[in-house]
């Protein structure tokens, strides 16, 4: 199944700001955290077709996965 | 007590030229009556009559007025919070809170706008009060060197969270929402920032920090988006004291200066 994948702030350095992934069937957003080796404690919010979700949140053909970073500087 | 009001608004009214009174003029005005600059101002402006400094604000006396009467409090003083108090003091607000445990070190000298190598070592609310005084002469500041607590943001109309830490930030939250006052939250990271308003209805930073533990290491961060950042969140607190509200109350502002890309997020 091909599901997009959006990355935010500093998750974009040496990977990418948008692309479509094709990935298997019953595949989680956890999974695609890992896969593009971004570590899930840098992790602050993700959002599945606009709404939030979690790690094991299933995705599905033509779904929308955005992963943001925390962000704390001041 | 004798009321000098009459007194003082006449001198105004003769010195003012095209409705406007400069700085020196003003200042005098305070010395004979035995006054402060803010008052002599704060009648001025009820009375029409605009502080020369103000001018190309381009706002109106009444909105200059509410400006001089608002209280912003800003929580932490380094990079976003020195730039806040800079812009607050320059377009005009009567009166700063400024929140600091911190004093000045080498490693803010690339982005905190009032960090000099010749104040490296003194507390960061002292120096920024010093500062701000020869930008706005009339401005009151209230400094709490240490952790912030309710006073921090007592009275406050509106609080900035320029803090860097995650826990400290949910924990700004927390008081500003049961004291009802909007919280304009700024991050910055590299060359990204992130941008909202904090209420009771949309809980904006529980969002954006609900997964962290609180545990932070010192980001680097480029000046532009400190800059970037604190403009917009001085920008809101602007708009939310002039009472035409805040363009990102339902999500948040993602900025990537590396790419120039911006994108709101409803949350």
């Amino acid at each position: 199944m091909q599901v997009q994948v959006k990355l935010f702030a500093f998750f974009r350095e040496g990977r990418f700001i948008k692309e479509d992934r094709e990935l298997p069937e019953g595949c989680t957003v956890g999974e695609v955290v890992d896969t593009l080796n971004i570590n899930r404690e840098e992790i602050g919010v993700l959002m599945l077709n606009s709404r939030h979700c979690q790690f094991d949140t299933v995705l599905h053909e033509g779904d929308i996965c955005a992963i943001f970073p925390v962000i704390g500087g001041g | 007590m004798v009321d000098e009001t009459p007194a003082i608004l006449s001198l105004l009214k003769k010195q003012a030229e095209d409705r406007y009174i400069t700085l020196a003029a003003a200042q005098k005005i305070a010395l004979q009556n035995s006054t402060t600059l803010a008052s002599v101002e704060s009648l001025a402006l009820q009375h029409s009559i605009l502080p020369l400094r103000y001018k190309r604000n381009g706002l109106n006396s009444a909105e200059q007025l509410t400006l001089f009467k608002s209280t912003v409090a800003i929580i932490g003083c380094g990079g976003l919070g020195g730039r806040n108090a800079e812009i607050l003091s320059r377009i005009g607000v009567g009166h700063l809170i400024l929140t600091d445990p911190d004093i000045f070190s080498e490693s803010n000298l690339n982005r905190q706008m009032f960090c000099t190598a010749d104040n490296l070592g003194q507390e960061k609310v002292t120096v920024l009060e010093r500062e701000l005084q020869k930008i706005n002469p009339a401005l009151d500041t209230s400094l709490h060197c240490n952790h912030f607590d309710r006073s921090s943001i007592l009275r406050a109309d509106t609080v900035i969270d320029a803090l860097d830490s995650a826990e400290a930030r949910k924990e700004l939250a927390t008081l500003c929402q049961k004291e009802d006052i909007p919280l304009v939250h700024g991050a910055v990271n590299g060359w990204y920032g992130q941008l909202g308003v904090d209420n009771r209805t949309n809980s904006i930073i529980n969002t954006l920090y609900q997964r962290t533990d609180g545990k932070t290491t010192a980001p680097r961060v480029v000046p532009m988006t400190v800059a970037l950042i604190a403009t917009m969140q001085a920008t809101e607190a602007c708009k939310l004291l002039l009472g035409k509200g805040t363009t990102i109350d339902k999500g948040w502002l993602q900025c990537d200066l590396y790419n120039g890309d911006f994108e709101v997020i409803e949350a």
